[in-house]
């Protein structure tokens, strides 16, 4: 049935419907990755925010919350200067997550 | 001297050894042509000109000479070991060589039988007693001696690698031991066959005793062609398992000389120049010792020595887990006698990995940044990402330089791009390329003379990597050093005060940095050492190189490194690398300062 | 005559001792420095009442009459006795003691130890304590006349792992209430930041402490862990943090930044555990025979625990748990006769 109109899409994030299988195998890799307690020191500190909004605290959560286009544009700018490890008061290794995240992504994707 | 088997000059006892030898030179020969084959066109072509440029060629013969027979790096590092190593080596060789002269004398003809001058005394009976012959005996029996004794240190150290000063060697494989054994084997099964036939074939101070003790004791002859097979059957096991053994290095290391001194790097992780580090790696563990992960048990395996072994063996799940643990700290590569290159071999490997997601940076421009920098500018301070976090660092270097009276002005004073080189480390070399393109836009838009660095990372990218033309590229150490002894820079000496100099990796081993920044902490302070220091100061386990390696992990290899600096009780550690500065600042007892910091306090 | 020694003349230790004094025992109270009060003295006044620090200090004081009070003396050598300790002081005296109660306190986190934050290289970064002081009247030259912007940073080596301290110290967040309380009550044009990872604001009255910020006051609160100061050419600081409310990174100029330095362990409990050979928890402080039942005693008969030497407290726990050990020490003694 045509109404003639359309809904626009939610912006809900159904949390029933995310696939969280990347988030898990990073945390599988390396659990410290699921101790983040959304500080933002590492998006505070990053050299490359300016240029791309990259900030590892807001890719943890793309991945938890199924957004992974945000997650590849963050990354794309990434420079792997190691200054989001040096602070992070959890001690994650946000640089082995982002080197993981880059190489696993596509098998997620299921392309390339 | 007679020709025993004057008609044929065979006997089928040297069949053994002849196919041992006639297998291993194949096997070299053919594994020297795919490596040759396997270099990059232009490595190739560098190569094989510098063995016919006379200058190279020159020292590629000194330096198998003293590396492979000699030993000079490990007589320096442990003499007990370097006479064990050369008594075998320069004593074999001399066999060798001995046995050929003897056969070029007494039977010319001969001389195209590989095995006569193995074998001399089996072939030969002495007619007269001359003076060359005494005088090679004497020799041949000398050099057995030699290396008879250097086998017996072997088998001590065997049993007792502590006394030798090894805590940990690797355990050997299979066929190493197969290989160690008939090594073993090879030189007493020598002075049996050559005491048994003594009285026919002459001997020497060591084989003619033999001989009459041997004759008084078994009485007849029929002993000696059983100990001649069985010294040939034992030289064939061991040239036959020869290349699956750790003693290939003893040919790869002749091919691994010279193409380094062609100047040769490891471009492609498993092929060329890497295959022959792989196989020039003796095992022999002492980078197990050196390497910095060691305090902890659950990485001795995750030395360069396993990770040949496990490039040898073809197990990707290891080269991948030890590539990506390693700190790249060089310290393995500096002990190693070989000069196996740890930190590029493993880089390499890291640069195998195929990922989805590929940074790029050209969103990013270079104009903004020139932009803001004034006009004028002679010196231009990167501070570089760590040291924004280290602001002690960057506020002692720019008041070192107003204290100097110098125009200068910050390339990042709010944040700039990365240097490049911790992406250069992950083995993503592509990006880094662009980084270095970026950064190298900026200073030459800076129209600079001196690019100044306090950070050893950035240092040694800029100095390896970069083309910056006429532009100089100083580490802050250096320079700062240059300015005190120039008495622009007046510090004041406090001789009470003892600091100990801790060489940053990248800095020492990177950049062979090592006498400037003591000179500098001499300038305003006693300076002591750290129990190792130099080539062998022990990483403080902060580095970027390491993947994989979480911080918890790292704290035992901090409090090590910061154990060996204490060494001579000092009131303060200084170093001149923001990471090694903050890494030791958790652990340390005493002030852990930087040089500029040092300096500027006293200045 | 048996001794009771209150190791720590802090609060907890003077509160300890006062009790045991009225419970008819004879304690000796033996602190390191010359005066009593600890940490508390060092503070102007507490939260979330604004009492003055000093009046806790007098009326702890005044009910020590009677009380062998050793200043400047350090515990050197604790031997075992059949019954108790002898417990030998730095100052020569040696005390027979039947029980210990061990009220060590803890360590204000040393802020230079965060070099980001350009403690002791900036010249207008201060810690909670420093700020304090001031409040008390002590001159500090790095506090401006008229700061026009303050920052407040909390969780100074707490909730971090880098720091070698990874619990929250529990008084930081109100403690960063109060003084931008008061700094705004001061400068009532200045404006102030908190910069913080999470609220912590679990205690009586704390909460309406925080409305009194918030509609008051009018002071900022960022969720977002400051990550990088610099200093400005005119000498003010600039601090670098994430917002991560908005997700966007923020920075802003300062004339007064002040650290929340946390809670850490005394770097000597070491030395105390092993002298009674009684273990340390995995945080560092003393380990409690129970962390809820009985957080007074230790796994050593005879050895109590008083305040903050077992992990961050605040004053009024401290105060409740000195009283706690010191009724356990009664029934301890009462139970050995």
């Amino acid at each position: 049935m045509d109404f003639g109109f359309r809904l626009s899409p939610s912006s809900t994030v159904d949390l029933d419907k995310v696939d969280l299988s990347l988030y898990d195998r990073l945390a599988e890799l390396d659990p410290g990755v699921r101790t983040c307690i959304g500080c933002g020191s590492c998006s505070a500190t990053c050299t490359a925010s300016a240029y791309s909004g990259m900030s590892v605290r807001k890719v943890l959560l793309g991945l938890q919350r199924g957004r992974m286009q945000e997650v590849e544009k963050m990354l794309s700018n990434c420079m792997l200067c190691g200054k989001c490890t040096m602070v992070c008061p959890r001690g994650i290794n946000t640089r082995r997550l982002i080197l993981n995240v880059c190489r696993l992504y596509a098998n997620e994707e299921g392309d390339v | 001297m007679i020709d025993r088997f004057a008609t044929t000059g065979f006997h089928p006892f040297v069949l053994p050894f002849l196919l041992g030898m006639w297998f291993v030179l194949g096997y070299c020969l053919f594994g020297m042509i795919r490596i040759l084959w396997e270099l990059p066109r232009k490595d190739r072509r560098r190569f094989l000109l510098s063995l016919v440029t006379p200058k190279t060629a020159w020292k590629n013969i000194k330096d198998i000479f003293l590396n492979c027979l000699i030993h000079v790096k490990l007589w320096k590092r442990n003499p007990v070991l370097g006479y064990m190593h050369s008594s075998i080596a320069f004593g074999w060789f001399m066999i060798i060589l001995l046995g050929h002269v003897e056969v070029f004398l007494f039977l010319p003809e001969r001389i195209r039988l590989f095995y006569y001058p193995i074998f001399f005394n089996f072939f030969v009976a002495e007619g007269e007693s001359t003076i060359q012959g005494s005088v090679l005996m004497f020799l041949m029996d000398f050099f057995l001696l030699v290396i008879l004794s250097g086998i017996t240190l072997a088998i001590i150290k065997r049993f007792a690698s502590l006394w030798f000063g090894m805590r940990r060697t690797t355990r050997p494989s299979f066929l190493d031991m197969v290989g160690m054994y008939s090594l073993w084997a090879i030189f007493p099964l020598r002075l049996l066959c050559e005491s048994f036939t003594a009285h026919i074939s002459g001997g020497s101070f060591l084989t003619i005793p033999m001989n009459r003790l041997f004759a008084w004791f078994f009485g007849n002859d029929l002993n000696y062609l059983p100990t001649w097979w069985a010294y040939s059957i034992v030289l064939g096991i061991f040239m036959f398992v020869l290349p699956f053994t750790r003693y290939m290095h003893i040919p790869s290391e002749m091919l691994l000389i010279p193409l380094r001194n062609a100047g040769l790097r490891v471009m492609h992780p498993r092929k060329g120049f890497a295959r022959v580090q792989v196989f020039s790696c003796p095992g022999c563990g002492v980078c197990i010792d050196a390497c910095p992960m060691s305090v902890k048990k659950e990485n001795l395996k995750d030395c360069t020595v396993y990770l040949n072994r496990q490039l040898r063996r073809g197990n990707e799940k290891r080269i991948a887990e030890i590539s990506d643990k390693c700190l790249l700290c060089g310290k393995c590569t500096e002990v190693c006698q070989v000069g196996v290159e740890g930190p590029e071999m493993r880089v390499a490997q890291r640069s195998l990995r195929k990922y989805s997601i590929n940074p790029h940076y050209n969103n990013i421009q270079a104009d903004p940044f020139i932009d803001a920098l004034p006009a004028g500018t002679r010196v231009l301070y990167f501070a570089g990402c760590m040291t924004h976090l280290t602001p002690g660092i960057k506020k002692s270097v720019l008041s070192l330089l107003d204290k100097a009276g110098a125009s200068y002005s910050v390339m990042d004073p709010d944040g700039g791009l990365c240097c490049g080189r911790p992406m250069m480390m992950a083995g993503r070399d592509e990006q880094a390329r662009e980084m270095i393109r970026l950064n190298s836009e900026i200073i030459r838009g800076s129209r600079c003379n001196v690019l100044l660095l306090s950070c050893p990372i950035c240092y040694r990218i800029f100095k390896e990597k970069y083309n910056l033309g006429n532009i100089r590229v100083v580490h802050h150490s250096v320079y700062f050093e240059e300015l005190i002894r120039a008495g622009r820079l007046k510090v004041t000496r406090d001789e009470a005060v003892k600091l100990v100099y801790h060489d940053p990796c990248e800095l020492g081993r990177g950049c062979g940095i090592y006498d400037e920044p003591r000179a500098a902490v001499s300038a305003v302070g006693t300076l002591v050492e750290a129990g190792k220091n130099r080539r062998e100061s022990i990483c403080c386990g902060g580095s970027l190189g390491s993947i994989t390696l979480s911080y918890e992990k790292r704290e035992g290899i901090t409090r090590n490194s910061v154990a060996n600096l204490m060494a001579e009780s000092p009131d303060a550690i200084v170093t001149a690398c923001p990471l090694c500065l903050s890494t030791f600042n958790k652990y340390a007892d005493v002030p852990v300062k930087d040089l500029a910091t040092v300096l500027d306090e006293k200045c | 005559m048996d001794y009771i020694a209150v190791v720590g003349g802090g609060i907890a230790g003077m509160e300890a001792a006062a009790q045991l004094k009225a419970l008819g025992l004879e304690p000796v109270l033996i602190e390191r420095s010359e005066a009593l009060g600890g940490h508390v003295a060092s503070w102007h006044c507490l939260f979330p009442d604004l009492t003055p620090a000093d009046k806790l200090i007098k009326d702890l004081e005044s009910r020590l009459e009677g009380v062998d009070i050793q200043l400047g003396a350090e515990v050197s050598t604790l031997n075992p006795l059949r019954k108790g300790y002898s417990v030998v002081l730095s100052n020569g005296k040696v005390y027979p003691c039947r029980a210990i109660v061990l009220a060590t306190g803890f360590t204000l986190f040393p802020a230079q130890r965060k070099e980001e934050y350009g403690y002791g290289i900036y010249d207008h970064v201060i810690t909670n304590r420093d700020l304090e002081g001031w409040f008390g009247g002590n001159g500090d030259s790095r506090v401006p006349e008229s700061p026009k912007a303050v920052g407040f940073v909390h969780c100074v080596g707490s909730r971090d792992i880098k720091a070698g301290n990874a619990q929250c110290s529990k008084v930081c967040c109100i403690t960063a209430i109060k003084q931008a309380i008061e700094m705004k009550e001061r400068f009532p044009g200045a404006e102030i930041y908190c910069f913080y990872m999470d609220l912590r604001l679990f205690g009586k009255k704390y909460e309406d402490f925080y409305i009194r910020a918030q509609r008051d006051c009018g002071i900022h609160f960022i969720r977002g862990r400051v990550s990088e100061v610099a200093e400005t050419i005119d000498g003010r600081v600039q601090v670098k943090a994430e917002d991560t409310l908005s997700g966007k990174p923020i920075k802003v100029r300062l004339d007064l930044l002040v650290l929340m330095a946390g809670i850490v362990c005394n770097p000597d409990s070491e030395q105390f555990s092993k002298a009674v050979s009684m273990p340390l928890d995995d945080d560092g402080f003393f380990r409690s025979r129970n962390n809820i039942g009985d957080i007074t005693r230790s796994d050593r008969p005879g050895v109590f625990l008083a305040g903050a030497c077992t992990g961050a407290k605040t004053v009024p726990e401290t105060l409740a748990e000195a009283r706690s050990a010191a009724l356990n020490v009664y029934q301890y003694l009462k139970g050995q006769k």
